[in-house]
């Protein structure tokens, strides 16, 4: 049972309805563009890092514009975005105390290319 | 079950009167379900990153195997099939069910290209780069993550096909079994046209890459001549199927079911995002 | 004219239309059963699934207990030869995969189904089918896991946590594994599916007023649970995928020779493992924040932080996981940052007994049989804890792990942890679901017994561990200075198991034949208690308005004012058409076949060219197939309903037999 049931919200609801088709097609668009960047970006000659980090910006807009708009995350009430915010932060938090762990020196396997003191993602060649 | 005061006027899709939140239940139902998801993907991505810290002697370089542009291709498909699917949740909203059809239909169309892209890519990586799933452990590790996410485009695609039949469903007072058998002939419809498409596109494609297009071509037409056929069929049945005969018992009532499986797609979406990043692109800096 | 209170659950006294289900299509049937196999088998009334669990949960707890004896027998005397080495591999994994998966989590997934709904005031969970199917899809999962003691290759023996290389095909071939690979996956989408409907029935189905600062703590620590399985299944289940396609596609997630590190194993079963031990014992602190309020007649002391340590408990248990990985030569950093995170998850932990101390202190305390297990809880949930602090150390736990140091830690948790506080449950909810109460006396000499029985059984090993004596070996020999403490362990053991025993025939012969007692024989706090026992299919007659925390006891002392809100709100309802009901369905029940027929084809599945294979083949697709066909028609079906008009009679305390 609702504590709040009002014919209010129902009107205001479908107000943008109409426009959304343009926000969709143009939200579209604009991630159409970013991946494009993202795809000629690696084969820029900038330094590994710079690169690294615009990706992972650029993904995460591209992301964040899916979840917030696509998936109505922007006009919906806050609990959703909290309720699926919980999974993403675990999972990412999860991801990163993984990886940390296996960059450590310790958790190197002896037949890796660390023991012959050559950056890690040069010896993907090998 | 919670007591539903029946009230049908003025369906707000954002906002359902009787949940303590206002949310609709299907829809925090997805969303928890999407959170756990996270978690399940954010392992097997682990998975394969952790593997790529450290890779075995002897592993491939992914840079010899992967294929950029067609990675980019299939991208893009998705971020369409995206946007269709936001547009038919936007349709059932209003109540237009022909609109919502022809964006599902589309979605369903561009989600195929992807698993067709998939396949193709999964059988050069197989045939011509000698990558397999046992053989070396970037292969097991992208396998599994990249069919997993194959996996659930595929389980999307079925449930949106089943949508797309479920909107066709007659209005009460017709003859439940007849409605329920053409339900089952639509379904075997739809897998025989999406099937046959899908291994003729990938025929066409071999034939066109062994041999030029004057030779090629016609070897197509003769070796698949019958599966073509059988394509035509099913897609003429699929149009005739697709008409509208009188009234339908889908409408706004049923836009949460659409919704919610509108962020299942969006989901899926937003991992290929995440994969097509840290798998394929940054093996290229 | 209303029958006469029967025994509860097998028979409903509240059929009053009968739900009238027009067939819509060639294949769909609505059953309409009240009574007998097939009313049990379409059930989605949450208090029969919840009975279903507890049944099967007692069921299995019964089968782990046995396992553990035998143990225990092995291990009474050095150089025993009651069992192999094999076969005592056997019995841990059984038995500890059993005590988790099969009797604890479904235990607590009685008390989530049963008195969570009851106590937000709702009449069912979100989505009643997906509960049945959580129900029997955790039932096959339960019988895969088993059904090895009638195979060939046995029942699985790779310890209840699986450590690759170990479980891989180089080094146990047959299909133990493959069986409890498959049972484990399907118990986790069990329980995965059945959190989310908790989650959905928590925040959405609470009852007008009912905000969430004034939900029963058990029903806080269900919702939290509920949270945990759902993001810590996931890693369990990813590390179950890459085992089996190891396993079956001969991948190399952890093959060594072609670039695979086990280790990896390790880290994804502990990063869901570690969740997995909050998920076991926060809903048994749940259960307690229930009964000693109500036996110390005073409200729970200081219950927004209890709720709130609660939450920081569930929210840290996923960043130490690494602790159950000390050994393994993590490096300095991990393993100190993962002992610091250990020790900061004591203090939540710590708040909570402190606060159970303060709702005690002052109370008018009345030591009934549930109350005694909820002390004995708090005590003995304590020592477990302390031992834990002592694990949180990673240069003392370096000689602690593996040893039977940890088996004494993990039992005082689980046992004098989670297992007391269920079975206080048991007792303290017996009434209320089948209108009869246990003996005084039985039920304390029942708690005496295994009070003194599991004590006698699990002190020793934290000596018999500090003295050196590994986990997981089948026996020892005489001069190890370990004889004293195993024979005594084994003694304590036979009389856990007199205790338990005294227990389970105490509540058969109450269900059949104890005392019939009125509602609220506790004079509780929470809604649950507001209901006739049992309660009827619809649970509330008229659904409640919250006003404060502990509503029953606010109902209680505010009657004036509930008997006319009441009244206003029945008028609604009845206008409205009468309580909506859900149908019972079959298709639950029978996607669950399918998913058992697919399960084991791919648990049996050798690679080509074996013997068996299109048979094998074929029950993977049929059961595939099969399970697909009843989920579509489950889907066609609808979740539609039927009304009906309480009976007034019912809801009259007065008219039931009161025995006090």
């Amino acid at each position: 049972m609702s504590e709040s049931a009002s014919p209010a919200t129902a009107a205001g609801g479908h107000a943008h309805d109409e426009s959304k088709f343009h926000i969709f097609v143009q939200l579209a668009m604009i991630l159409a563009v970013i991946t494009g960047v993202e795809i000629i970006m690696v084969y820029l000659p900038f330094a590994y890092g710079v690169i690294f980090s615009i990706l992972v910006i650029l993904s995460a807009v591209k992301f964040l514009c899916v979840i917030f708009y696509f998936m109505h995350l922007r006009w919906d009430k806050a609990f959703c975005t909290i309720l699926f915010f919980i999974g993403l932060v675990l999972a990412g938090g999860t991801m990163w105390a993984l990886l940390r762990i296996f960059s450590v020196s310790d958790s190197k396997p002896l037949t890796s290319s660390f023991n012959r003191a050559a950056p890690v993602h040069e010896t993907a060649r090998g | 079950m919670s007591d539903a005061a029946a009230s049908t006027a003025a369906l707000d899709p954002h906002h359902d009167a009787t949940t303590s939140t206002g949310i609709p239940n299907k829809k925090l139902l997805m969303w928890a379900f999407l959170a756990s998801d996270c978690m399940f993907f954010g392992c097997l991505i682990s998975t394969h990153l952790i593997y790529r810290l450290h890779p075995p002697p002897g592993n491939p370089d992914p840079r010899e195997i992967f294929n950029p542009p067609l990675t980019s291709f299939s991208t893009f498909i998705l971020l369409m099939s995206s946007l269709l699917m936001a547009l038919a949740v936007s349709a059932i909203q209003r109540g237009n069910v022909r609109s919502m059809r022809h964006a599902l239909l589309g979605t369903i169309f561009f989600g195929c290209i992807f698993l067709t892209c998939q396949v193709y890519e999964f059988s050069d990586f197989v045939f011509d780069k000698h990558m397999t799933i046992t053989n070396c452990i970037l292969g097991s590790t992208f396998f599994t993550l990249t069919g997993t996410h194959g996996c659930h485009v595929a389980v999307g695609v079925l449930w949106l096909t089943l949508m797309y039949i479920r909107s066709f469903q007659p209005a009460e007072g017709t003859s439940g079994n007849a409605w329920f058998l053409r339900n089952l002939l639509h379904m075997a419809l739809f897998v025989a046209a999406i099937g046959l498409s899908m291994y003729l596109v990938l025929d066409l494609v071999h034939g066109l890459q062994a041999a030029a297009l004057t030779a090629a071509l016609p070897a197509f037409l003769r070796r698949d001549a019958l599966f073509l056929a059988g394509a035509i069929v099913s897609y003429v049945g699929l149009n005739l199927l697709g008409r509208t005969r009188g009234p339908v018992s889908f409408n706004e009532a049923n836009a949460i079911d659409v919704e919610s499986m509108g962020l299942y797609w969006h989901f899926v979406d937003i991992v290929w995002i995440v994969i097509f990043t840290v798998v394929y692109l940054l093996e290229y800096i | 004219m209303s029958p006469p209170m029967q025994d509860a659950l097998v028979k409903t006294n509240f059929i009053t239309e009968e739900p009238h289900a027009p067939a819509k299509h060639l294949v769909l049937w609505r059953p309409t059963a009240k009574t007998g196999l097939i009313s049990w088998l379409t059930t989605v009334d949450h208090k029969r699934i919840g009975f279903l669990y507890g049944i099967s949960a007692l069921f299995f707890f019964l089968v782990g207990g046995f396992e553990a004896l035998l143990i225990r027998l092995q291990l009474a005397v050095p150089n025993n030869t009651l069992l192999t080495a094999e076969q005592y591999n056997r019995m841990f994994t059984m038995h500890g995969t059993t005590m988790i998966f099969l009797a604890i989590m479904p235990l607590s997934a009685a008390f989530f189904n049963f008195i969570m709904p009851l106590q937000i005031g709702a009449r069912d969970v979100a989505f009643p089918r997906l509960n049945a199917f959580s129900y029997w899809t955790f039932l096959v999962g339960a019988i895969i896991i088993n059904l090895g003691w009638f195979m060939k290759d046995g029942p699985p023996n790779g310890g209840w946590f699986g450590y690759t290389p170990l479980t891989t095909k180089t080094y146990i071939p047959g299909h133990s594994i493959d069986m409890w690979v498959m049972g484990l996956q399907l118990l986790g989408v069990a329980s995965i599916a059945a959190s989310l409907n908790f989650i959905v029935t928590i925040i959405n189905l609470r009852a007008p007023g009912m905000t969430m600062m004034r939900l029963p703590v058990f029903t806080w620590m269900t919702l939290v649970t509920s949270f945990l399985i759902v993001l810590a299944f996931p890693a369990i289940t990813i590390a179950l995928v890459e085992l089996m396609m190891d396993r079956l596609f001969g991948t190399n997630f952890f093959e060594v020779s072609n670039g695979g590190m086990p280790i990896l194993w390790q880290h994804l079963f502990w990063v869901f493992g570690h969740p997995e031990v909050y998920i076991l014992i926060l809903p048994a602190m749940g259960i307690v924040s229930e009964i000693l309020p109500t036996f110390s007649r005073k409200p729970l002391f200081g219950y927004p932080i209890v709720v709130f340590s609660g939450a920081c408990i569930g929210f840290l248990g996923f960043g130490v996981w690494s602790h159950h990985m000390f050994t393994t030569g993590l490096g300095t950093v991990t393993t100190a940052a993962f002992a610091l995170a250990t020790m900061a998850i004591a203090v939540p932990t710590g708040v909570k007994i402190f606060n159970w101390i303060g709702t005690l202190w002052g109370g008018h305390l009345r030591m009934r049989t549930p109350m005694m297990f909820a002390l004995g809880f708090v005590w003995l949930f304590m020592i477990g804890g302390f031992s834990g602090i002592m694990h949180s150390a990673a240069p003392a736990d370096a000689q602690q792990h593996d040893s039977y140091f940890v088996v004494a830690h993990f039992h005082y948790v689980l046992i004098g942890g989670s297992l007391f506080a269920l079975l206080a449950g048991i007792h303290y909810w017996f009434p209320l679901m089948f209108g009869r109460k246990v003996s005084e006396f039985w039920g304390k000499l029942s708690f005496w017994v295994i009070f003194v029985g599991f004590n006698t059984t699990f002190f020793p090993m934290h000596f018999l561990g500090l003295n050196g004596m590994p986990r997981r070996t089948f026996t020892y020999d005489a001069n190890m200075g370990w004889n004293d403490g195993n024979l005594i362990s084994t003694i304590g053991a036979c009389i856990l198991g007199i205790g338990i025993a005294i227990y389970f025939t105490v509540m058969i012969f109450t269900y059949f034949k104890g005392e019939r007692v009125g509602r609220d024989v506790w004079d509780a706090r929470t809604l649950e208690w507001s209901l006739p026992n049992p309660p009827p299919e619809y649970n509330f007659a008229v659904i409640p308005t919250i006003h404060a925390r502990d509503a029953w006891w606010y109902e209680k002392h505010h009657q004036e004012e509930i008997e006319k809100e009441k009244a206003a709100h029945a008028g609604a309802e009845a206008s409205h058409g009468g309580i909506h009901m859900p149908f019972p369905s079959i298709y639950p029940f029978l996607s669950a076949i399918g998913i058992l027929i697919w399960a084991v084809g791919v648990a049996v599945i050798d690679p080509s060219p074996a013997p068996g294979i299109h048979l094998k083949l074929g029950m993977v697709f049929v059961g595939f197939a099969f399970m697909f066909a009843n989920v579509y028609l489950w889907s066609l079906e609808g979740a539609d309903g039927y009304h009906l008009h309480p009976h007034e009679e019912h809801n009259e305390p007065s008219q039931q037999e009161a025995h006090q």
